[in-house]
């Protein structure tokens, strides 16, 4: 019977090796601060002669979710005026705590575009209808990346005559990819609007 | 919980008295001289048996010589173990550790495999059949150690790939997971070295953590064997063994290297072991990288992987004990086709319709996103008492799997998932001797799985944390009447799942529920004549719905997944995602499966025929379907989501081997599966299609002072998978052209890919230690897609590939 023991006592070293009890925790995932979705675009379209701003705003606030995304407002600037266009984009899907997705894009710059398209003549400047549709036509870009590529958070607009149209903006997301003549087709799209001109 | 717990603790207690008890029932063991060793001995190469082999107990005059079929007995042994030798001249001999108490040995005789001289196969010593016993009914395949050391350079679901029924679907060429008769992912169990391989097996981009060199014998169990192995086994278990850590074994070791063309990869692996009077180890590692492959028309954009792993094993032998450990740890890191990115569907629609990856890049061996970086540890302690009512083995594992998936997005260098689980196994087992003609085993088992999400994704968690804990009581028996052997197996598992997640809002939501599950299984094996054998079983097998079906909310690619608790219908089959479901809301039934598999073998002569056939019979089969399209701020998106429903497969294997000389044969093989989701009335997705195959083996005529050659040719035609869905187009989708709603038929994006015809062939060569092969895969190099590799909508299958490995065993 001692033997027995023995034998016992090496049973047990090698099964108390490998008895680890997995603990009953209880603990649900830390939270997170999502910096990848966008839920909330807001255009600003500040007047450059008296700095007076008119916005325009998208949102999709359950994000993923089956709810589908809304055109909150129309764009409606004056005739023959000169606007900067910025923007504020955000990760608002825990409301109580949003994440300023504009600037992530701007820390990846080189990895970013955005691309415009609007109706025929709605602005003098820029011409035509926008680069959505051809990379190379004009659209007036203020700012650049680290490789002197165009990145689009920050345009400039002269309206032309009364009208109504309509106006397109889209945020590439173009890593490993992006130069100087890629287009609004290269690369995921991040968000693709399209809302409502009136030129009054 | 802390009810839980407490059951937990009781459980854990209960499980040491029931042992203790067992040994206070030890008899004393009798010393009369009427003990026997039988058995028989075959060639390890060909199987056919060896006569008049000399069997001989080592330091003493007993002695034996085998018959002409090679069946042997040595009789009037005192001793409680000894020690036997084998000799065979222009063999290599065995030694062998026998220990009486084992009855095993002695209900089923052994097995002595022995290796030519100059083979390289070292003899082999098999005491009953361990692991894959107490299901004889089943029909089993096994890829033993000299079929493995030709496939160092492959995944398992690959290497088990080319058995008859069984195939494999993958997410390019690393991430591989087996397929069983239609049925892969949480429907296949995975065994490795006897515990439940615990990865994070859902969805099917997941592949099992595991080197196959660490393996000596894979079986592939074709039923639904949930009896024995508990829950997920409804198409079939895939069972890894490891080393079997004999005893009385001089020093053995190896080093193998190999390169292949396509992907540039190189691998190497080595091995180490020897077995004493009283113990016995074994060590073993190896290392795998291989850079971007290559289609015959252009490179694959990051299809790169890099492996390494290591293994060791201790077995301390004393009278009637056994006491074994082993461990082993698995590095991955697994390249993804970049250009099968897309996450938006008008992106999906520019890369499906393109003839030509759209991006392209020149060769390199670093991997990018997606890639997914992956670390499994495994730890097993055994102990098993040998005495006059059977073996008692008691098993404890441990193993913890961290895993971390990278993708393209802002902030790539933060993992989008990151988890880390862990599982315990732990097992108590009786393998009771005969006993009023019955013969079996009956355990107990606790089971338990504990899986968290890792901070500083910036992503809201794709799956929940849970803990999931199952405690199982099972028992197959065998009884043999004349001809027939009849089996009979039971289990009921009950388990217990708590779940915490968080919603994309970052609140957190609950939830705990329960499965109780009742399996059987009955089976017969009828030797109807010396040529013909029929074997039957019909096996029900049941899994909880993972976690992924249940709760995914989130991207993958451009599709908006959402799980069984994750979406609502109103009336007008308008999808609702506001809330988190509970079983109250939605019942969610465990999936079971019912499988009646037939075996018929006709061995005579030149012929060996095996025929397979199959009903397979799945009640609230988990799927994953269209559901609408959604709006999003980057443009349309499909959505899809899990639903449940019956499901149907029915279908054959046939392999036919003809010996034509001594030193040639053939082989044909052919697979056929049916399936569909009947209560829907539509076609599955992802199905087998039907597959025809042939082999041809040479064994040269010896030539530059080779000791052997061996030339074989594998062919191999692969339909179309007539079964597939309609086919939609993504740009009918996105014009509004297909309507989609929560009704819509399921779909393909692409008709599903035509036939094709591929060849490989294979050289072995081995000259005294020293061994190697020469392997050319897809020889024609043929431009085509495999139906089951996700890639196929994205980019052809590989290219030719030549592979040299040269291995120096000892």
């Amino acid at each position: 019977m001692k033997n027995l023991k023995n034998y016992l006592s090496i049973a047990l070293l090698v099964l108390g090796s490998g008895f680890i009890f997995t603990a009953c925790d209880d603990d649900a995932p830390e939270p997170e601060n999502t910096v990848e979705l966008i839920t909330n675009v807001t255009l600003i379209f500040t007047n450059t002669a008296d700095n007076s701003t008119v916005t325009a705003r998208a949102v999709d606030p359950d994000g993923i979710g089956a709810q589908p995304i809304q055109i909150l407002d129309d764009i409606e600037l004056a005739a023959n005026t000169t606007y900067t266009l910025t923007y504020e984009i955000l990760d608002a899907q825990d409301p109580t705590d949003p994440e300023d997705i504009g600037e992530e894009i701007e820390e990846e710059d080189d990895e970013h575009q955005l691309f415009y398209g609007f109706t025929e003549g709605a602005f003098v400047n820029p011409v035509g209808n926008g680069n959505i549709d051809n990379a190379a036509d004009p659209v007036d870009y203020n700012d650049q990346d680290g490789n002197g590529c165009a990145l689009g958070l920050d345009t400039s607009w002269t309206t032309g005559d009364a009208q109504t149209g309509t106006f397109r903006t889209r945020l590439q997301h173009q890593p490993d990819i992006k130069t100087c003549t890629t287009g609004a087709n290269d690369g995921d799209t991040d968000f693709d609007l399209t809302f409502v001109l009136i030129i009054n | 919980m802390l009810a839980v717990w407490q059951v937990i603790m009781k459980f854990k207690v209960l499980l040491l008295i029931v042992y203790l008890s067992f040994i206070a029932l030890q008899a004393i063991a009798i010393s009369d001289c009427d003990r026997i060793i039988s058995g028989r001995i075959l060639d390890q190469s060909t199987g056919e048996p060896l006569p008049f082999a000399v069997i001989k107990v080592i330091s003493s005059d007993n002695a034996t010589i085998s018959d002409e079929e090679g069946f042997f007995k040595l009789e009037n042994i005192c001793e409680d173990e000894v020690d036997f030798e084998v000799i065979f001249i222009g063999y290599k001999s065995v030694i062998h550790h026998h220990d009486f108490m084992n009855r095993e040995h002695i209900a089923n005789g052994h097995i002595v495999y022995m290796g030519q001289d100059e083979s390289l196969l070292e003899g082999v010593v098999v005491e009953g059949n361990e692991i894959v016993g107490g299901l004889e009914s089943l029909s089993v395949q096994q890829l033993g150690r000299s079929a493995l050391s030709s496939k160092t350079n492959q995944s398992l679901a690959a290497a088990i790939g080319e058995i008859q029924g069984v195939t494999f679907t993958s997410l390019g060429s690393n991430v591989q997971l087996p397929v069983i008769h239609g049925l892969y992912g949480n429907r296949i169990l995975i065994i490795n070295n006897n515990v439940k391989h615990g990865f994070q097996n859902w969805g099917d981009k997941h592949t099992a953590e595991i080197d196959i060199t660490s393996a000596d014998n894979i079986s592939v169990l074709k039923g639904a064997s949930g009896v024995r192995y508990g829950s997920e086994a409804l198409g079939g278990v895939v069972v890894l063994e490891g080393n079997p850590l004999s005893l009385s074994q001089e020093a053995y070791g190896g080093v193998s290297a190999g390169y292949q063309t396509n992907g540039r990869g190189y691998n190497a692996n080595a091995f180490y072991g020897e077995g004493k009077e009283r113990f016995s180890y074994h060590v073993g590692g190896s290392f795998r990288r291989v850079g971007d492959r290559s289609a015959p028309d252009y490179l694959l954009y990051n299809t790169g992987m890099g492996e390494y792993s290591v293994n060791a094993g201790f077995r301390y032998h004393l009278p009637q004990w056994d006491f074994k450990a082993y461990y082993s740890f698995v590095d991955q890191e697994l390249g993804i086709l970049r250009p099968s990115v897309a996450r938006t569907i008008e992106k999906f629609a520019e890369i499906v319709e393109a003839d030509e990856p759209i991006l392209m890049r020149d060769f390199t061996y670093s991997i990018d996103e997606p890639r997914q970086d992956l670390a499994h540890h495994l730890a097993t302690s055994e102990v098993d008492w040998y005495s006059s009512i059977g073996k008692l083995s008691l098993l404890a594992s441990y193993q913890v799997n961290h895993r971390k998936e990278f993708d393209v997005r802002r902030n790539a260098e933060l993992p989008v998932i990151d988890l880390t689980l862990t599982t315990t196994d732990n097992r108590l087992e009786w393998y009771h001797p005969e006993f009023g003609g019955m013969e079996g085993t009956v355990g107990l088992q606790f089971f338990s799985q504990n899986n968290d999400n890792n901070p500083g994704t910036g992503s809201t968690p794709f799956i929940p944390n849970y803990n999931n804990y199952r405690t199982s009581l099972f028992a197959v028996e065998s009884l043999k009447k004349g001809e027939n052997t009849y089996e009979l197996g039971l289990r009921l598992d009950h388990e217990f799942i708590s779940v915490r997640g968080r919603e994309t809002n970052q609140d957190i939501f609950r939830n705990e529920f329960s499965y109780t599950n009742l399996t059987a299984t009955f089976g017969m094996v009828r030797e109807i004549s010396s040529e013909w054998n029929f074997r039957s079983n019909v096996g029900t097998a049941w899994r909880a719905p993972n976690m992924a079906e249940l709760y995914s909310f989130g991207q993958d690619g451009f599709r908006i997944v959402y799980g069984l608790w994750r979406y609502e219908a109103d009336e007008d089959g308008q999808l609702s995602t506001d809330r988190v479901l509970t079983g109250q809301d939605r019942e969610v039934n465990a999936e079971k499966g019912i499988k009646w598999i037939n075996e018929f073998r006709y061995q005579k002569d030149r012929h060996d025929l095996a025929l397979t056939g199959y009903v397979n019979y799945i009640d609230n089969f988990i799927f994953l379907r269209p559901g609408g399209l959604g709006s999003f701020l980057w443009g349309p998106g499909p959505i899809y989501i899990y639903d449940q429903a019956d499901a149907l497969f029915i279908g054959a294997d046939v392999t036919y081997r003809h010996r034509f000389t001594e030193n040639l044969k053939g082989t044909l093989g052919a697979s056929y599966l049916w399936s569909r989701n009947v209560e829907r009335d539509e076609p599955l997705i992802n199905q087998p299609p039907i597959n025809l195959n042939a082999e041809i083996g040479w064994d040269t005529p010896s030539f530059l002072g080779l000791d052997q050659s061996k030339l074989i040719l594998q062919t191999s035609y692969t339909f179309r998978q007539f079964q597939a869905p309609r086919t939609v187009s993504p740009d009918d989708l996105i014009s509004g052209e297909e309507e989609f709603t929560i009704d819509s038929e399921i779909f393909d994006f692409k008709d599903a890919p035509d036939g094709y015809f591929l060849a490989n062939m294979l050289w072995q060569w081995q000259k005294g230690k020293l061994g190697g092969q020469l392997e050319v895969r897809n020889i024609l190099n043929t431009s085509y897609r495999d139906y089951l590799n996700q890639m196929w909508l994205f980019a052809d299958d590989l290219g030719r590939n030549v592979l040299i490995t040269f291995n120096y065993n000892f």
